[in-house]
């Protein structure tokens, strides 16, 4: 448990009565966490989370999300917690849901926007790393173009790192945000059974790649679909399997993916696909492979509508869709407020007892 | 059983780097020589640099002696390597880089051109000879020129001068020579100087941003996939030139390097049967190596195939053991799949691949301690060849005389044979000898590492096949410390 005397006890975090667990006092009560469980001292991705470690960070979500809803969402579990978000690439979104989430725990936060040029000026991550950790931070927010570059930071930095998106390989605090809004819409709070579509450039997105993971970890029926030259190498991963036991689905042919869908997220088309000639054109894309609302019709009449943003609205979803009662969109970002917190939360409370 | 190599000069003292090595006598060792087409019990002995006598034993003498202790072979001959200078002597120096070849059992090393300047005129390889001179090591140093000035792909360098200033061959390594039309004058060209070109095939189209060989490894680490069709059809290409030129220019001659995908060697396969002038080579770590050491995995190549030679699955296995992104790994060609390594040692037993070639690449630590997609390409791998490769001896994928024979003979064919000291045991020739203990095992560390590249992802591994002697020309290029 908890043993860092800087961090706050759980039951200070709710300002709750004094033997109260976080969870139970959430009213998660029907399926308690197991205590204890988090052993992770970074976030770099969700391959590495058992069914038990998903369980705890949905159930510490749901405490932060209550603490949200509060006139002030602010408690002081990370005081004088350094927290420094690491951003090489530009991400308004993702950047400011960690910044708020950090300062709704109390930690100090530094932004540092790190451009590309500063690479070709020499100045080398694990420079800035080891920088950024003289100057007090003990958690690093990590985004950058580079697949990979978190485990780098990791090898190199004291304190927990939490990657916030790494090329074209993991976000998997979108994976937990997404599994966690899927959770509080689907009936029976369970994505086990549900058949989720991810439905566009699944090649080089990193939150496909995230989701396949925790989603298939918790027993949903996943579906990859998008035209072939962004489904590239995913149809060998669907036959070999997740982790080799948990199958998932590609396929171009989006009639059969929508079919009786449960949720349906659609991923951003950027413009630059065109320019390395893997699509014809935006417009081709929005007419065969764009979320219509005559398309969303074919899936469960309750199907959830989903996109990890930033949209291209009348591209790869129609603007009706997007903003239709099926789409929870817009609970994706106020969930990812809460799910970071979550997370900062649990590592704070692992580096605490790992000391 | 314990062999006394101590080597002594002619002044009775210990032995010394770069001494001429007046006295060696190796008894009941086992010799492998490729070039007799001879492997047993044997002893040689040396005396004054010459090697004198090669006994083969027989009946009662040679009992007790098996393949498994001390092998005495021709000194290795390395057809690819990158020594760095000038230009780049933070990652190695040509004085480095032949102690390094030395400890790896080499006596003959062939240097790319891809220095700072670029070795495309004969300045630049007089350079190299005086430091090669300056580093009092006997290792022998052979060069690739330039294919193109300044290897920019546009002009061709200046081969004619280069030949007279005694070049093996020409190549634009690091990179294809990727405008077809100056590959084709390039061959005709070398051809008429009696120098093959040694392409580096790879379709830079196909391979741009690439990180990865493209495959499920690449696909779940969200690497850029690097398609083995890049490699497969370069080689197509090449061919079909080679075909085309070599009616008007006999002499023209194709050397594929580093060749890593079945594709490939499948061409390759074609094009000998049908007469075409081509030989190729691969490398120990695409041999012995896979695209699973991107993810973490640290299992041989051979390792990673069920009894059907179907790649097993990487994750369900618990097969990953390290950290993702090692940039150790990363590197041209890239590491490919297992049914490709298995490809690359069955193309060596078949007689498809004539060489094994170390593409020695070694970087400054700052060039690979980045994020893996911004490392430079390249292993550190001219030291852990022969332990890679009794490897897969050990494992049954080679026998030990098709592995030394890649290592000696077959890179001896490719640069036209000049050379016969440097490919057998020979009576009465300058001694180019190693001497190695197969059961012997050392750690690859650092500071067991010669080279100042320290980029190899074997840190750590223990190699079998430790090197106690390496002779060139007659003179000592290196022996092992005493334990």
């Amino acid at each position: 448990m908890i043993t860092d005397p800087a961090l706050a006890a759980p039951d200070e975090l709710l300002g709750a009565g004094p033997a109260a667990d976080p969870v139970a006092a959430a009213g998660g009560g029907d399926n308690p966490a197991p205590a204890g469980l988090w052993r992770h001292r970074h976030l770099l991705d969700v391959d590495v989370l058992t069914a038990d470690e998903l369980e705890l960070v949905m159930h510490t979500t749901a405490t932060m999300s209550e603490i949200l809803a509060r006139p002030i969402p602010r408690v002081p579990a990370l005081r004088g917690w350094g927290v420094t978000n690491l951003f090489y690439e530009a991400s308004t979104r993702t950047r400011v849901s960690f910044e708020v989430a950090a300062k709704n725990l109390s930690a100090d936060v530094v932004n540092v926007t790190a451009s590309a040029s500063s690479v070709t000026k020499g100045e080398s991550l694990i420079d800035t790393i080891r920088t950024l950790e003289a100057l007090g931070a003990r958690m690093l927010v990590i985004r950058h173009a580079t697949s990979g570059a978190p485990w780098l930071a990791a090898e190199t930095f004291g304190g927990s790192v939490i990657n916030a998106g790494d090329g074209l390989h993991a976000h998997p605090t979108q994976a937990l945000l997404d599994l966690y809004t899927m959770r509080t819409h689907l009936p029976g709070g369970s994505v086990a059974g549900r058949k989720v579509v991810i439905l566009g450039d699944v090649l080089h997105s990193r939150v496909a790649r995230s989701n396949l993971w925790s989603l298939t970890a918790s027993g949903a029926d996943v579906w990859v679909c998008g035209p072939v030259t962004l489904l590239r190498g995913f149809e060998a991963w669907a036959a070999a399997g997740v982790a080799g036991t948990r199958q998932f689905t590609a396929t171009s042919d989006l009639a059969a993916a929508l079919r009786d869908a449960d949720v349906v997220m659609a991923l951003r088309i950027q413009r630059e696909r065109m320019a390395s000639g893997l699509l014809p054109s935006l417009r081709e894309y929005a007419a065969r492979f764009g979320l219509t609302r005559a398309r969303l019709a074919t899936a469960r009449p309750d199907a959830l509508v989903m996109h990890p943003g930033p949209m291209n609205e009348g591209v790869e979803i129609a603007p009706d869709v997007a903003a239709g009662t099926q789409s929870v969109i817009t609970d994706q970002v106020a969930n990812g407020v809460a799910v970071r917190m979550a997370i900062l939360y649990l590592l704070a409370g692992a580096r605490g007892a790992g000391e | 059983m314990t062999i006394d190599v101590d080597a002594r000069t002619s002044g009775g003292a210990r032995s010394s780097v770069g001494a001429r090595l007046a006295d060696l006598e190796i008894s009941r060792a086992w010799l492998v020589d490729p070039a007799s087409g001879r492997e047993g019990p044997g002893e040689i002995v040396v005396t004054d640099g010459v090697l004198e006598a090669v006994t083969w034993l027989e009946g009662v003498e040679a009992e007790g002696i098996d393949a498994s202790g001390v092998i005495v072979a021709a000194g290795f001959i390395d057809l690819h390597a990158h020594l760095r200078e000038p230009g780049n002597e933070d990652a190695e120096t040509v004085a480095t880089g032949l102690a390094a070849a030395a400890h790896g059992g080499f006596t003959t090393v062939c240097v790319m051109p891809n220095t700072t300047p670029a070795l495309d005129e004969p300045s630049v390889l007089a350079r190299i000879r005086d430091a090669a001179a300056a580093s009092g090591l006997p290792v022998a140093l052979l060069a690739h020129g330039a294919v193109s000035a300044g290897r920019a792909g546009e002009q061709l360098a200046a081969l004619g001068e280069l030949a007279d200033a005694g070049v093996v061959g020409f190549s634009d390594d690091g990179a294809p020579v990727g405008s077809a039309s100056l590959f084709r004058n390039a061959l005709a060209y070398a051809g008429m100087l009696g120098l093959p070109i040694v392409d580096h095939p790879e379709d830079a189209a196909l391979t741009e941003g690439a990180e990865a060989n493209e495959g499920l490894i690449a696909t779940i680490l969200g690497l850029r996939g690097w398609p083995r069709a890049a490699e497969a059809d370069a080689v197509a290409r090449d061919l079909a030139i080679l075909a085309d030129v070599v009616g008007d220019v006999p002499g023209a001659r194709l050397h594929l390097t580093h060749l890593s995908t079945a594709a490939s060697l499948a061409h390759v396969r074609l094009a000998k049967a049908a007469g075409l002038p081509v030989t190729c080579d691969v490398t120990p770590h695409h041999l012995a190596l896979t695209e699973e050491w991107l993810a973490g995995a640290r299992r041989w190549s051979w390792e990673a195939l069920d009894d059907d030679g179907v790649a097993r699955d990487h994750w369900r296995d618990g097969a990953i053991t390290a950290p993702p992104f090692d940039t150790s790994v990363r590197v041209n060609p890239p590491l490919r799949s297992a049914v490709d390594a298995a490809a690359c040692l069955a193309a060596l037993v078949d007689g498809t691949a004539d060489a094994i070639a170390t593409d020695h690449a070694p970087h400054a630590e700052v060039d690979k301690a980045v994020e893996f997609g911004l490392a430079a390409n390249g292993i550190s791998g001219i030291e852990t060849a022969l332990g890679v490769v009794l490897a897969a001896v050990d494992a049954g994928r080679l026998s030990l005389a098709t592995a030394i024979a890649a290592l000696t003979t077959g890179p001896a064919r490719v640069l036209g044979d000049r050379e016969p000291s440097t490919r057998g045991l020979f009576e009465g020739e300058s001694a180019n000898v190693v001497v190695f203990d197969r059961s012997a095992t050392w750690r690859v560390t650092p500071d067991a590492l010669a080279s100042k590249g320290k980029n190899s992802p074997l840190l750590g591994r223990d190699l079998p096949g430790r090197v106690l002697l390496t002779v060139a020309g007659g003179r000592i290029a290196y022996e092992a410390a005493d334990d």
